[in-house]
């Protein structure tokens, strides 16, 4: 296992490993640590929008729509603290990585839905 | 006729609220001391009810008002309604105390402190929600890969507050205003933990109370962790009798140690316990260590840091027992499905550790600016009088003795004294006499008090909002 700490916005917001760039994404449906290559020629996932579908982010190579949820249940687990993400990669410990910056599109730089207020009462 | 259930949550629309809150913080054990310390009374607490109705705890603060009054004054009372459920005793002259204990474990005060406590809790704690997400699917190797990466991480770096201390200007004095903060939660140790030990849930439980067996010195009170705080706080010429120090918490303080009490009063939180508790066992390895050689360093021999040196040790077995013993059994005993609340629970205590830290660095450098921010009355003074600068103002006269029960505004004010003798007081051990003619700059979120030193004193308030603005 890999745990890495990056930024959610700005810079360093990106994790490369074995040829994967990862970013934390906050959209309408879900935040989740998502690849950004699309899986069918390698396109810019980080750039796609919701565009035709409330749940679907569409590439901006092809077109190709990919699930939020879908790519949900293959994520990397994660936490965000603040502007910080930790997430675990299900690769060896010593897996080269590098960090760097990846600009996101609105649909990825949305905050995420609201969970319920704290407390046990109102 | 038949019964039609009718369940209706329970709800104090905002009126109600307010006014519950007035009554409770009205208890005569909660008005304003008219000393800066209280005296071997744990059911004295200053909670200010006079200004309570200005307050809104019926939102959630945002993260930049973590530190306002409405923080401090929410946390005051939720450190106050929280204890209720402990048993608490003056070391001495009970038979003085007994109407005071009377009135802190009276139904009124248990009632009322309980229907407030959620709207409370949201204030302060809601904030949270937005800055801890967790997502995606996690499995308990995940987890413990997550978790152990914390006991790797180097833990020699001092904290902001340890730094603040170290660089001060009087470091005695911000070392023995550090240690109080730790008094709520240290003297009354690992009572919240407890608040986890009954009930019946499996073998964690046992585990769990193992845990407190070693808190609690194994029976003997000479080697309880309280006992050992005891002797740390004398050895630096401080008081341990609970809560004398009260006026002198921070915000940040008593939400760290409120906290683990509203984890542990709350049960659907137990999981969160678990992730905070992993996270503050393991970290208070590296504090303690650097703690016990800040405290020699500033006080020399005379330092009993047996308290810290003893959690060197016992927490590093804490932190590995939590995780082994708690944390894997009750994944496998509940499903991976309570990780993400292990881990929020873990990253929550994080933000609040954070919180706490710049908090406290911020209130040595405020008690360490007395002198300055007593200089920089007089050019803003100058500018107030040419009509360069115009705020609102209050005008106060107070008589001799009338004390300030600390409190701190929500943004700058500058103090003017037109007559008489007052001493302002920044923290314990720090304050500056003001006279007639001088004043003082008050800066934002910042704990104060003062208190009046002549026959009379005639000052000015303005709220500058901005002292720098008013310097360029
Ligand atoms: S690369 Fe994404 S749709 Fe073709
Ligand atoms: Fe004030």
């Amino acid at each position: 296992m890999l745990v890495l700490t990056f930024a959610v916005a700005g810079a360093g917001n990106c994790v490369e490993l074995e040829g994967m760039p990862y970013v934390f994404a906050r959209t309408r449906v879900a935040s989740l640590v998502m690849p950004v290559k699309c899986a069918h020629r390698g396109g810019p996932l980080h750039l796609a929008e919701f565009i035709g579908s409330d749940t679907r982010l569409t590439c901006p190579w092809h077109g190709r729509r990919v699930s939020v949820t879908r790519l949900l249940a293959q994520s990397p687990p994660a936490v965000r603290r603040g502007n910080t993400v930790t997430a675990v990669f299900r690769v060896p410990a010593g897996t080269r990585h590098t960090i760097r910056h990846l600009p996101l599109s609105a649909a990825l730089s949305a905050a995420g839905p609201r969970p319920g207020g704290a407390g046990s009462g109102p | 006729m038949s019964f039609k259930p009718d369940y209706q949550p329970f709800v104090l629309d905002g009126d109600q609220l307010r006014q519950t809150v007035i009554n409770y913080a009205s208890n005569p054990l909660y008005l304003d001391n008219e000393e800066w310390q209280n005296d071997d009374n744990p059911y004295r607490r200053q909670l200010r009810p006079q200004v309570l109705q200005y307050l809104d705890f019926s939102r959630v603060l945002q993260p930049d008002e973590i530190l306002t009054y409405s923080a401090l004054a929410a946390n005051r009372l939720l450190t106050t309604i929280y204890e209720a459920d402990l048993v608490l005793l003056p070391k001495t002259q009970f038979a003085e105390r007994r109407a005071d204990f009377t009135g802190f474990y009276s139904t009124t005060n248990r009632v009322q402190g309980e229907m407030i406590r959620p709207y409370l809790e949201r204030h302060v704690f809601g904030f949270l929600d937005d800055e801890v997400e967790v997502t995606g699917p996690w499995t308990k190797d995940d987890l413990q890969a997550f978790l152990r990466r914390l006991q790797e991480e180097p833990d020699d770096q001092p904290s902001k507050s340890e730094l603040a201390i170290a660089r001060s200007s009087d470091p005695k004095r911000a070392l023995r205003n550090w240690l109080i903060q730790f008094a709520p939660d240290f003297l009354a140790e690992a009572s919240p933990m407890i608040r986890n030990v009954m009930g019946y849930y499996g073998p964690v439980q046992s585990a769990w109370f193992k845990v407190i067996i070693d808190e609690y010195g194994y029976g003997v009170h000479r080697t309880k962790h309280s006992t050992l705080f005891e002797r740390t706080l004398a050895s630096v010429g401080l008081h341990s009798d609970l809560h004398r120090y009260w006026q002198y918490y921070l915000a940040s303080s008593l939400m760290l140690s409120n906290y683990f009490h509203y984890l542990g009063k709350n049960h659907e939180n137990f999981f969160r316990y678990l992730g905070a508790l992993y996270y503050t066992e393991t970290e208070l390895v590296g504090f303690c260590r650097r703690a016990a050689s800040l405290m020699s360093s500033v006080f020399g021999e005379e330092a009993d840091t047996l308290y810290f040196t003893e959690h060197v040790h016992i927490d590093g077995h804490h932190s590995r027992m939590v995780l082994e013993e708690l944390i894997s059994p009750i994944v496998d005993q509940c499903g991976a499905s309570v990780i993400p609340e292990i881990v929020r629970g873990y990253e929550e205590f994080r933000v609040l550790s954070q919180i706490a830290d710049e908090d406290f660095a911020a209130q040595v450098q405020w008690m360490d600016s007395g002198p300055e921010n007593k200089n920089l009355h007089d050019p803003i003074w100058a500018k107030v009088e040419a009509g360069e600068i115009t705020a609102p103002v209050a005008h106060l006269v107070e008589p001799r003795g009338e004390l300030s029960n600390t409190h701190q505004h929500d943004a700058d004010e500058l103090c003017h004294i037109r007559s008489g003798t007052m001493k302002f007081v920044s923290g314990y051990d720090a304050h500056q006499i003001l006279e007639a003619g001088q004043g003082t700059v008050i800066w934002g979120n910042r704990l104060h008090g003062a208190i009046i030193e002549s026959p009379e004193c005639v000052y000015e308030i303005h709220s500058v909002k901005d002292y720098r603005a008013c310097l360029s």
